[in-house]
């Protein structure tokens, strides 16, 4: 009964809110509206995928039934999507006219939203390894250390002078920061002499160092896990001045007081202090056998002379070599709140969950909406969020590439400075502007087209044409501290993260910028919709244009060398996203003609639809697309939390994390909430109705 | 004066001299049967340059561009089976020239491209699994547990560490997914991580470090293991099946390594510099370190990576070229890099020769030296850069003594299966296996 009123009311509200026709298809209807799918396949799909043994990008829509495409809801997925930003068709086949196009998307959104129902399980959050950034900050946090354990070249902008105050909702003016990899002496920081770091774990195929499939334990590193856990405990930093939790853990306890049975005091002492520490090292309360374990094993050590502080540290050396400190994962059993607060603080401080956390997590009320929103609030004001600025953007934007980049010396002389690359400073600037977008709560927008940025003297000048010319601190040649000013930007041609210096440097040559690589880039980061892989059977362009190709453009040049039509179908999608930044050259300069004399051709159409004339245009076009960027960065956020790839499922909750986000003027603290909010995150069961979570389409 | 001349000395980094750690055990326990077999797999990455290392193709015609949809060979396959004595060494090859009688240049051998993953990625990931497409679920590769852990499963039992896995990866950014930089497996997803810097190489094999204290904490955490291992969902278990085996893993090995504590202290072998090293040296080096523990004793299976797949971002060849290169770029690039690209080839099967020079100089008991007790190949994933092809790939299996028949070019027919040659390695050491992966015979003219 109850069911059935839910059902009712749902679809009542679906068709009031979406204006789209999921009503009139109610059950008996159905199998005609599938028929008309088909049939649309059929005149507009089939010649290239089903028919005569043709099935590009192995889709074959012709041996395909209903209930085997609705059983498919990956492909159903692909199929919305490629529709969705007319990719499909390809512009020299038939059109699909506009209430055809629609009415395809709406059934296949339909067919989505219940394939997703009706599986079985939801898809949980894997079990995943810690990676090392993770480690660190879980084993700081631990022993509440006062300096790091290793020094990692992944996080990559170092703050220096305190500048990071996300409480006050505000980013100082004047910001001093050091670039790790690039930069002098910015890996050697206060840390555990004595300790290594086991190997940086490379980028998932899909994104981030973090996910799931990529993080797996071997002999090698298991050794790593268990020297560390020694080499820890046992540096020489390791101390009461270093060591947080050094006075109620490792200190023992005190031999004057009067005591009645002096050991059973002991050992219950013991035993209350592990209790405390392993429920934080474990991320839960722990049970009654596994405290016994721990406290047998800190006995057994005392009772064979070790000092206590000692026996103490080769307790805890074992604590985190324990796979329950070094898996995340659900348990299948439990019902409780505690395992979302490892996931809510994993994603957004890379680190385990604090006491306020864990209380809230005892009480059973984290997974309330009103307690979540306020943990949220408090997590984003906390300095520890930090880590997720160490961690998400560098990743997200990709910015590792750039410590490869090196331009031809010869060619961009001033791209180099005593023996240091301006990509050291370079790299700041989108990452500074990242962190302002988030403390300030600002609208993701401006990371597209922002009106204003951080820059440093040198950064700024080399700019050229496009340097602000208004930052007034900080010397020019500086390689350790670097200071950076924030300054307004009223030239749109800057701001924003996809036209800055970093971004189209380290998309280029070492000669000549290659438009198909930002143009990949940019699908992937800005829109969440990488190419596949080049299978291009085209040859690569060379750096420097044979003698019969030196007065043509590089567009031309590249349409000369694609010939073959089936490559065009990724061309047309990713090409017009590279050209319009054909205006930078190789290491992020403004020009207007090639070296050729020849002019530059920046102009193009998004989504077949939009046309522009100018990077200017392009950033007002991806502007009116706003919610599909806002849609993409709301799924690199999700799989980042979610430490996987997303699935189909995850479509549904990207629905309703586009719309809150719209709601609240796109801010970025807005769409953080509502991807921790969306039943992706939160629940980790099946998604109850289908009906109840239908999107709603623009 | 006979006992110090029949000692070999290996020259290490930096002209430190490396002695053999045997002598001793040689004079006491000096029979043929004692001498383990090992088998050791040079990965090449980014194909070769065909017509520099086939014999018969040096005039065919040059790739040009990156042919990525074409993965097949654009000269004619010779497609009928052949076995003729090796001869005349091609050029790329030439640095093979003392090793002509003992070794095995192997063409004709195919692996299967599963569509859906980027090629550099399955060449080198799928290399020594080579399972049919679409027969591992879950998955978009073809891999499951690589020969080199299936060999390791019959002769690596006895030695500290079952496999090692060695890259020559230098890069210091983090481009490109694990696919590209390993081609040692446990099984599906799950990854035998390589070691890339000498200095942890080193510190693993030789370490002086007490391991012994770490018994008791493998013994506590194992228990939690089992305990979370109840409470998870079946996929998770499977996950953390990984941490039981590791900790398994690292116990045995513990026990071994003190076991052979005393013999391990005799080998005199400098420790490796933290300074930046040239290529060559950097891959020479991880090549002595591999030796030396194949010569040890701590090992009987390893694999190496003279470099990672594809991998763009240029780094120095020092004795080649004045200016960073990337062997993948000009590998696309062929008509014009061709030269270039041919002193990478030959640079590579430089690697490969000092590797068999330095086991050959190790003598075994009853005869024989290590590299005649060792079946050590040197293959492509590609069997060219710029075509990308997965068919008639550069393959060359090095020692084996006499249970090898050597000196041979064996051409195989057309579609033959690399998995061919991993099934005769398999059973050459010893594994009971009918078929491996998608095999279709054994390689019967390499076996005496």
């Amino acid at each position: 009964m109850l069911s059935i009123t839910r059902f009712v009311l749902a679809a009542a509200a679906t068709l009031l809110f979406t204006g789209f026709a999921l009503a009139e298809e109610s059950l008996p209807a159905q199998a005609d509206s599938r028929d008309d799918v088909f049939q649309l396949f059929r005149r507009h799909c089939v010649s290239c995928h089903g028919e005569d043994g043709n099935a590009e990008a192995d889709v074959d829509l012709v041996h395909l039934d209903a209930k085997s495409l609705e059983a498919n809801s990956e492909l159903v997925r692909d199929l919305f999507g490629v529709l969705d930003r007319r990719e499909m068709p390809p512009e020299e086949e038939r059109p699909l006219g506009e209430s055809d196009r629609s009415r395809l998307l709406s059934e296949l959104r339909g067919m989505l939203a219940q394939s997703v129902a009706k599986k079985s399980a939801g898809t949980l959050t894997p079990i995943r390894r810690m990676n090392r950034f993770q480690y660190n900050n879980a084993v700081i946090d631990l022993f509440d250390l006062r300096c790091i354990v290793f020094t990692l070249p992944e996080r990559t902008m170092r703050e220096h002078k305190g500048y990071f105050e996300p409480a006050s909702g505000k980013m100082a003016d004047v910001v001093h920061v050091g670039n790790r990899p690039l930069g002098k002496s910015q890996m050697i920081e206060r840390r555990l002499a004595g300790v290594a770091a086991f190997p940086q774990d490379l980028r998932a195929e899909h994104g981030f160092d973090n996910q799931a499939d990529h993080l797996s334990m071997s002999p090698l590193l298991m050794e790593s896990f268990l020297t560390l856990g020694q080499s820890i405990t046992q540096s020489p930093d390791f101390t009461e001045k270093n060591v947080g939790i050094w006075n109620h853990f490792f200190q023992p306890p005190d031999a004057s007081a009067k005591r009645d049975n002096p050991q059973a005091e002991f050992v219950s002492e013991i035993s209350q202090r592990l209790d405390r520490f392993l429920g934080r090292a474990f991320r839960q309360p722990v049970s009654k056998s596994l405290l016994e374990r721990y406290v047998a094993f800190a006995f057994s050590k005392i009772e064979s002379g070790t000092s206590f502080t000692d026996a103490m540290k080769a307790t805890v050396a074992a604590v985190i070599s324990s796979p329950r400190f070094l898996y995340l994962y659900e348990s299948a059993s439990a019902e409780n709140d505690y395992a979302l607060a490892s996931r809510l603080s994993f994603f957004l401080w890379s680190t385990l969950p604090d006491q306020e956390l864990r209380d809230l997590a005892e009480s059973n009320t984290l997974h309330r909406s009103d307690v979540l929103k306020q943990q949220i609030e408090r997590m984003l004001k906390n300095r520890k969020i930090k880590r997720f600025c160490d961690s998400f953007p560098t990743q997200w934007l990709q910015l590792d590439r750039l410590i490869s980049a090196v331009p031809d010396r010869e060619k961009f002389p001033g791209f180099f400075f005593s023996k240091y690359r301006d990509s050291m400073h370079m790299m700041l600037e989108p990452l500074l502007l990242f962190e302002t977008v988030l403390i300030e709560n600002q609208p993701i927008t401006q990371l597209i087209d922002s009106d204003f940025t951080y820059r440093s003297k040198l950064l700024d000048e080399a700019y050229g044409e496009l340097a602000t010319g208004k930052v007034s601190v900080g010397g020019n040649g500086a390689v350790t501290v670097l200071t950076f000013q924030r300054v307004p930007i009223t030239d749109r041609r800057v701001g924003g993260v996809i036209t800055n210096a970093a971004v189209m440097t380290m998309t280029s040559g070492t000669q000549r910028t290659q438009p198909i690589t930002r143009g990949a880039w940019f699908a992937s980061v800005i829109f969440n919709d990488p190419p596949d892989p080049p299978p291009a059977d085209v040859p690569a362009l060379e750096e420097k244009p044979p003698v019969e190709e030196e007065q043509m453009t590089l567009r031309e040049r590249l349409s000369l060398h694609r010939e073959r039509s089936d490559c065009r179908g990724c061309h047309e999608q990713i090409d017009p996203l590279g050209f319009a930044l054909e205006n930078y050259d190789p290491v992020g300069r403004w020009r207007d003609q090639y070296d050729n004399d020849r002019q530059i051709d920046s102009q193009g159409r998004l989504f077949r639809e939009h046309e522009f004339q100018d990077v200017v245009e392009f950033k007002d076009t991806i502007l009116r697309e706003k919610d599909r960027f806002t849609r993409a960065l709301g799924g690199h956020l999700l799989s980042f939390a979610l430490a996987r790839a997303l699935e189909p499922s995850d479509e549904i909750a990207l629905d309703e994390i586009v719309r809150s986000t719209v709601e609240n003027d796109d801010r970025m603290q807005s769409l953080i909430k509502a991807v921790i909010l969306s039943p992706s995150f939160v629940d980790q069961a099946p998604v109850s109705n289908p009906l109840e979570t239908l999107p709603v389409t623009p | 004066m006979t006992d110090h001349s029949r000692r070999q000395f290996l020259r290490g980094i930096g002209g430190s001299l490396l002695a053999l750690p045997w002598m001793k055990s040689v004079a006491r326990a000096g029979s043929a049967e004692s001498v383990p077999q090992r088998m050791v797999h040079f990965y090449v990455p980014i194909g070769v340059v065909r017509r520099g290392f086939f014999p018969g193709e040096s005039g065919d015609v040059i790739p040009k561009g990156n042919l990525g949809n074409v993965m097949k060979s654009l000269g004619k396959q010779n497609p009928s089976f052949s076995v003729q004595p090796l001869e005349e060494l091609t050029p790329t090859m030439q640095p093979l020239e003392n090793f002509k009688h003992k070794i095995n240049l192997i063409t004709g051998m195919d692996r299967t491209f599963q569509q859906g993953t980027d090629v550099h990625a399955q060449c080198a990931s799928c290399y020594l699994s080579s399972a049919v497409p679409y027969t591992v679920e879950g998955t978009a590769w073809p891999l499951e547990r690589t020969l080199d852990h299936i060999v390791a499963d019959q002769i690596g039992g006895q030695t500290p560490f079952r496999t090692l896995e060695f890259s020559c990866n230098s890069h210091l950014d983090n481009k490109e997914s694990i696919y590209f930089d390993n081609i040692s497996w446990y099984g599906t997803g799950h990854l035998a991580p390589s070691i890339r810097d000498p200095r942890r190489a080193y510190d693993r094999l030789f370490s002086t470090n007490e391991v012994t204290t770490l018994r008791d904490v493998t013994s506590l955490v194992l228990e939690d293991a089992r305990s979370l291992h109840r409470e998870l969902a079946v996929s998770d278990q499977r996950k953390l099946d990984e941490y039981f085996e590791s900790i398994r893993t690292i116990e045995k090995q513990m026990d071994r390594l003190s076991a052979m504590k005393a013999e391990l202290a005799k080998v005199d072998f400098e420790e490796p510099p933290e300074a930046y090293l040239p290529r060559g040296e950097y891959i020479r080096l991880m090549g002595d370190l591999m030796v030396v523990a194949l010569q040890a004793g701590l090992t009987n299976v390893a694999t190496f990576m003279v470099g990672p797949e594809r991998w763009d971002t240029p780094y120095m060849f020092e004795s080649l070229f004045d200016t960073p290169r990337s062997h993948h770029q000009m590998s696309h690039n062929q008509t014009k890099m061709i030269d270039d690209l041919l002193k990478v080839d030959r640079f590579h099967m430089e690697q490969y020769v000092y590797l068999l020079e330095k086991m050959d100089q190790v003598e075994q008991p009853g005869g024989g030296t290590l590299l005649d007790h060792t079946l050590i190949t040197y293959g492509s994933g590609l069997g060219d850069g710029s075509t990308h092809q997965y068919n008639d790939l550069p393959i060359i299996v090095a020692g084996g003594g006499d249970r090898v028949k050597s000196g041979q070019h064996i051409n195989l027919p057309e579609g033959t299966p690399l998995a061919n040659l991993w099934l005769t390695q398999a059973r050459m050491m010893g594994v009971d296996m009918e078929r491996f992966a998608d095999s279709t015979a054994t390689v019967d003219s390499l076996i005496a």
